[in-house]
């Protein structure tokens, strides 16, 4: 398939909007929440996009942002004449308070892990994970250290 | 016989690092595997967040301690994209060179760690011997033998030295005797094919699900390598090939693993030479390099175990808003109770080392 018939098919997709090419071979787009699960199984099944490469969360403050870096690594889509790998990164807004999304791990299992690190770090909830634990930090650790009104407090230990 | 979980780690000559390995076999039998990490965790990107954007090529270089320079580069080169920073032709064959060199000193420090796992200590002398001479090498532009800080964004540290060619040719020379002297000492060596053939076998498709990237990936036959698919310095100018190895039909097991790293470092030995007949005269740093950032941006390199990425958001000020560390090593580990399954017990060691693993940039 070629990048640019990818294009003309993402935007007649329902829920997608502002599609824009950052590089020759990278599609960026803004996706709406409730669509998620839905568009991201069309990528992988319908689009070749084999590889999740990333789950970002950034805290915009107020409302939190995801992005998804997902790659094509077999070669199926091809990019113009050159032999550069096709690349996308969604972007989706989750409002504050709720930052929840459905999980893409049953999709990509390398999600797995960003997905829990993105719990951690961050405090996103995915919903239908299968194993939504820390990663980084110890279990029992207070709070998302990533979010922006996070307070480090120094608790003095008595010697 | 009962099922039970044995733990390796955080302290065991398996891991490489400090993470835990708990495993669940059934008499000798791995029947499950849940890996944790987390002993190495320092925060990387919240410190970052609070550094000025040129200040966390520290905090990069110490991302992984086998091979700090593709780290910081990768940095660096992300941060290029988000002030939109010309890098000078020179910078970009010496940034090439570097990287080069880096990734002989990791895949090198890869094979001498791989062989006392499987219970060949002759062979990390060996290996960490020749590591040694491409450590030289490195510390003679930069300074330093582990943490380069050599790269900087708009360029590098300073000029390459005098007589560093000669020198880069005559190690190169030698070194390409000493991979013979391997071929004859591993890959020929039916106690080392025994450990390694068959064990640990994933295939291509798996591997692309799984997250697994890089010399891993190519040992399944995928001819995927981002120097050529993302391309990025000079790359595309240089006269080489992607290396792929297949154990059978487009999967891979610990020996296919092996020999994609030897070819990769035939490979970044022809680059090097190459590097060093097409290099212009020039500066090696932009004249122009801004303080201050706003928007998004993200590079993705082929580091010496995988896909690196950084993303990097900026909000105007001169640190960066969000800063995040993709690290190919993380989702290879979390893929382990696929691909060891099924094995036995001893297999671990072959298997985990197999893959390369570095903590420092997985825990970040």
């Amino acid at each position: 398939m070629n990048f640019k018939d990818l294009q003309k098919e993402l935007k007649a997709i329902k829920g997608v909007s502002n599609l824009s090419l950052i590089r020759q071979n990278v599609i960026k787009i803004d996706l709406e929440k409730s669509v998620s699960k839905a568009f991201f199984t069309q990528l992988k099944e319908d689009f070749y996009f084999e590889h999740c490469s990333l789950i970002t969360a950034v805290d915009n403050q107020p409302d939190f942002e995801l992005v998804y870096h997902l790659s094509c690594l077999s070669g199926e889509l091809t990019v113009d004449d050159t032999r550069m790998s096709a690349m996308i990164e969604v972007h989706i807004h989750l409002k504050r308070d709720s930052p929840s999304i459905d999980s893409v791990s049953d999709l990509w299992f390398g999600a797995n892990w960003h997905e829990r690190e993105a719990f951690d770090l961050m405090g996103i909830y995915f919903i239908g994970h299968p194993d939504l634990r820390r990663v980084l930090l110890p279990e029992g650790f207070a709070g998302h250290p990533l979010r922006k009104d996070y307070v480090y407090e120094i608790h003095e230990e008595e010697w | 016989m009962a099922e039970m979980w044995i733990s390796m780690g955080p302290q065991h000559p398996m891991t490489h690092g400090l993470w835990t390995l708990k495993v669940k076999v059934d008499g000798e039998t791995i029947v499950d595997a849940d890996p944790e990490l987390g002993y190495l965790h320092r925060s990387v990107e919240k410190m970052g967040e609070r550094r000025k954007y040129f200040m966390n090529t520290t905090l990069t270089d110490r991302l992984c301690y086998a091979s700090s320079t593709t780290w910081t580069h990768s940095y660096v080169l992300a941060v290029e994209e988000l002030m939109e920073v010309e890098v000078p032709t020179r910078a970009q064959y010496i940034r090439t060179i570097m990287l080069e060199l880096q990734r002989l000193a990791s895949h090198l420090m890869w094979a001498g760690a791989y062989m006392p796992d499987l219970g060949h200590i002759t062979g990390a002398l060996y290996f960490w011997r020749d590591r040694e001479l491409f450590l030289n090498l490195l510390e003679l532009p930069s300074g330093s033998r582990l943490l380069y800080n050599y790269m900087r964004i708009g360029g590098v540290k300073r000029d390459l030295p005098d007589g560093f060619e000669q020198k880069t040719e005559r190690i190169l020379k030698l070194f390409e005797q000493r991979l013979d002297e391997y071929a004859d000492l591993f890959e020929n060596s039916k106690i080392f094919r025994m450990r390694t053939e068959d064990v640990g076998k994933f295939t291509g498709t798996q591997a692309m699900n799984m997250g697994i990237t890089g010399p891993n990936l190519r040992g399944c036959g995928v001819k995927h390598d981002l120097r050529v698919e993302d391309t990025y310095e000079i790359y595309e100018e240089i006269d080489w090939d992607i290396c792929t190895r297949e154990a059978g039909p487009g999967y891979s097991d610990c020996f296919s693993r092996y020999m994609v790293r030897i070819d990769e470092m035939k490979e970044s030995v022809r680059i090097i030479r190459d590097c060093f007949k097409k290099m212009p005269q020039g500066p090696t740093m932009s004249s122009r390099v801004p303080v201050r950032a706003s928007g998004e941006a993200f590079r993705r390199t082929e580091d010496s175990r995988g896909e690196a990425l950084m993303y990097l958001v900026g909000d105007g000020s001169d640190r960066p808003y969000r800063w995040k560390i993709k690290s190919p090593m993380f989702t290879t580990i979390s893929a382990c109770p696929h691909y060891l399954k099924g094995y036995k017990l001893a297999d671990i060691p072959a298997i985990m080392g197999s893959i390369d693993i570095c903590i420092g940039e997985t825990d970040k």
